[in-house]
């Protein structure tokens, strides 16, 4: 099966390395985990490979379109940034802008669509996604949870063929964070996109990852199916799993 | 999902300017070309939101004009007609040395139009909104909100600059005609109250000594004003540092820089003024 988002030899970012030599694949429809410990580089990685820090080093591959990760032009990298939904760390919402500005407004920017069907389709994204809010509701005014589910909505307004999510759990609640695990993977199924998870969160990896990339000092030290990672012995990944286990 | 083709990104949309607002967030020539690049930038999608019926800043150039400047009424409207007051006075206290009292009624219209206007109202404005356009766009760089925007491919100088300098440019010059009006008023309410000048008297010397010339030369400095304002303010912003105290030191920057170069502009555009004479 072709990949739908790979990443070859990514160093970066180019001013001051944090990740190096970084190889990983997603396949359409399947999950991918990069999984380190905090501050392993995660973000970085993350940063490097959307072109918001330059690279050093390396390619992307979005459906066997190549862009050089190291010297690829402003215009060449919005082509890059519209074919992969990007949801951060802590959602990063435009927070004066309402819920529904939000999810319109790459579709405004990079589509054909008018204002009306524009302001349809973040309506249908934000359903989709389990909100039920007021769609005026500026991001300061939504919990958490809500305020993940939407930068979840904004991701996939321009219904990118691949998904890459930057903890995108973390500080929920347990319940909160499984539910929206579910809705992840239930989008994920009915839309088909690749989805790529930077996670310290070992429950991702080996609950519901196909492939699992473990990250430790900025390079990859393991990777492999979850039954293969589990049984490899790293020590990143027993640490991991003993917090988890003490958490 | 509703399906919607994707337009070609290669370059539309942004006239394929997109590239020149890298450089800026880096900053690799200082911070004086970093500024030029940013206004230059700023212009180009000001001048792009003007002509564009495709674009969901139209609300967002409402939003911000409320808040930059009809949020600047209730300081502006009190402070001019306190500032004509005094003015009065002080002309009047001067001026009866030479037992020219009366000229301080001819003075005002032209001195208020000119300088005390303009110069006023950009003081007032960097006072009330200069921190907080920088304290906003570096709280939400600091959140990654910036960077959001970026990963969606859109620009942040068109959906965070450029409303703000639109806002303003319409702001300003308005509250400058206002501030004109209420200093004229002021000195007119200083006159009749304290130094017994009639009213028809007042505004007759006004309407002799004012010329529409003088209203023109403050409404260009309030435009230049407001494009010191939107784009050192919004340029401190921007570029905040990771530090704790980043946001703080950002917003006084802004309003000690925007403070200098209100001056500053005033006091060229003054020189000018005085050593070509035929452009006064």
């Amino acid at each position: 099966m072709t990949p739908v988002f790979e990443v070859r030899h990514l160093t970066g970012p180019d001013d001051a390395p944090v990740v190096f030599d970084i190889s990983l694949l997603c396949l359409r429809g399947k999950t991918s985990v990069v999984l380190g410990p905090i501050h392993a580089g995660k973000t970085m990685l993350m940063r490097s490979l959307l072109g918001l820090d330059r690279a050093r080093t390396g390619e992307v591959f979005v459906e066997g379109e190549r862009f050089d990760a190291a010297g690829e032009s402003e215009e060449r990298l919005r082509r890059l940034r519209t074919c992969v939904g990007s949801v951060f760390q802590g959602a990063a919402l435009i927070s004066r802008l309402g819920a529904i500005e939000n999810v319109e407004l790459p579709l405004l920017e990079h589509t054909s669509a008018s204002a009306s069907e524009a302001r349809e389709a973040a309506a249908q994204l934000i359903h989709e996604v389990g909100l039920d809010i007021d769609p005026e509701a500026t991001p300061g005014q939504l919990d958490r949870d809500e305020q993940r589910r939407l930068a979840l909505a904004r991701a996939l307004a321009l219904r990118p063929p691949v998904v890459i999510l930057d903890e995108p759990t973390q500080g929920l609640h347990a319940h909160a964070a499984a539910e929206l695990d579910e809705t992840l993977a239930r989008l994920q199924e009915s839309h088909g996109f690749g989805t790529l998870i930077l996670s310290h969160d070992p429950r991702y990896a080996f609950g519901r990852a196909d492939r699992i990339y473990v990250l430790a000092g900025g390079r990859v030290v393991e990777s492999g199916t979850p039954e293969h990672v589990r049984e490899c012995g790293s020590d990143v990944v027993s640490r991991l799993l003993d917090r988890r286990g003490a958490a | 999902m509703t399906s919607i083709p994707l337009n070609d990104t290669d370059g539309a949309g942004d006239g394929g300017r997109s590239g020149r607002t890298t450089p800026q967030f880096s900053r690799p020539a200082g911070r004086f070309l970093g500024r030029w690049e940013l206004f230059v930038t700023a212009s180009y999608w000001l001048a792009w939101l003007s002509f564009s019926r495709r674009t969901p800043m139209g609300t967002g150039i409402a939003r911000e004009f409320d808040s930059l400047g009809m949020g600047a009424l209730r300081l502006v409207i009190p402070a001019s007609l306190l500032v004509g007051i005094i003015t009065i006075f002080q002309l009047a206290s001067q001026l009866s040395q030479f037992g020219a009292e009366s000229l301080s009624v001819r003075a005002i219209g032209w001195f208020a139009a000119r300088e005390l206007g303009p110069v006023g109202v950009a003081l007032m404005v960097v006072t009330r909104s200069a921190s907080g356009i920088a304290g906003e766009l570096a709280t939400m760089r600091t959140n990654g909100e910036i960077d959001a925007l970026r990963a969606m491919g859109l620009n942040p100088v068109k959906y965070l600059v450029a409303p703000k300098l639109a806002a303003l440019l319409i702001a300003v010059p308005g509250l400058t005609i206002l501030c004109d009006a209420l200093i004229v008023l002021g000195g007119w309410l200083g006159s009749v109250a304290i130094l017994d000048v009639s009213t028809r008297f007042y505004f007759d010397q006004f309407r002799q000594a004012f010329e529409l010339r003088d209203l023109f030369i403050g409404l260009v400095k309030s435009i230049v004003f407001a494009y010191l304002i939107a784009i050192v303010a919004c340029d401190e912003g921007i570029n905040v540092g990771g530090e704790v105290h980043a946001i703080g030191a950002a917003a006084s920057r802004a309003v000690v820089y925007t403070v200098l170069g209100v001056l500053g502009a005033d006091t060229v555009v003054n020189a000018i003024f005085y050593f070509i004479p035929i452009l006064a």
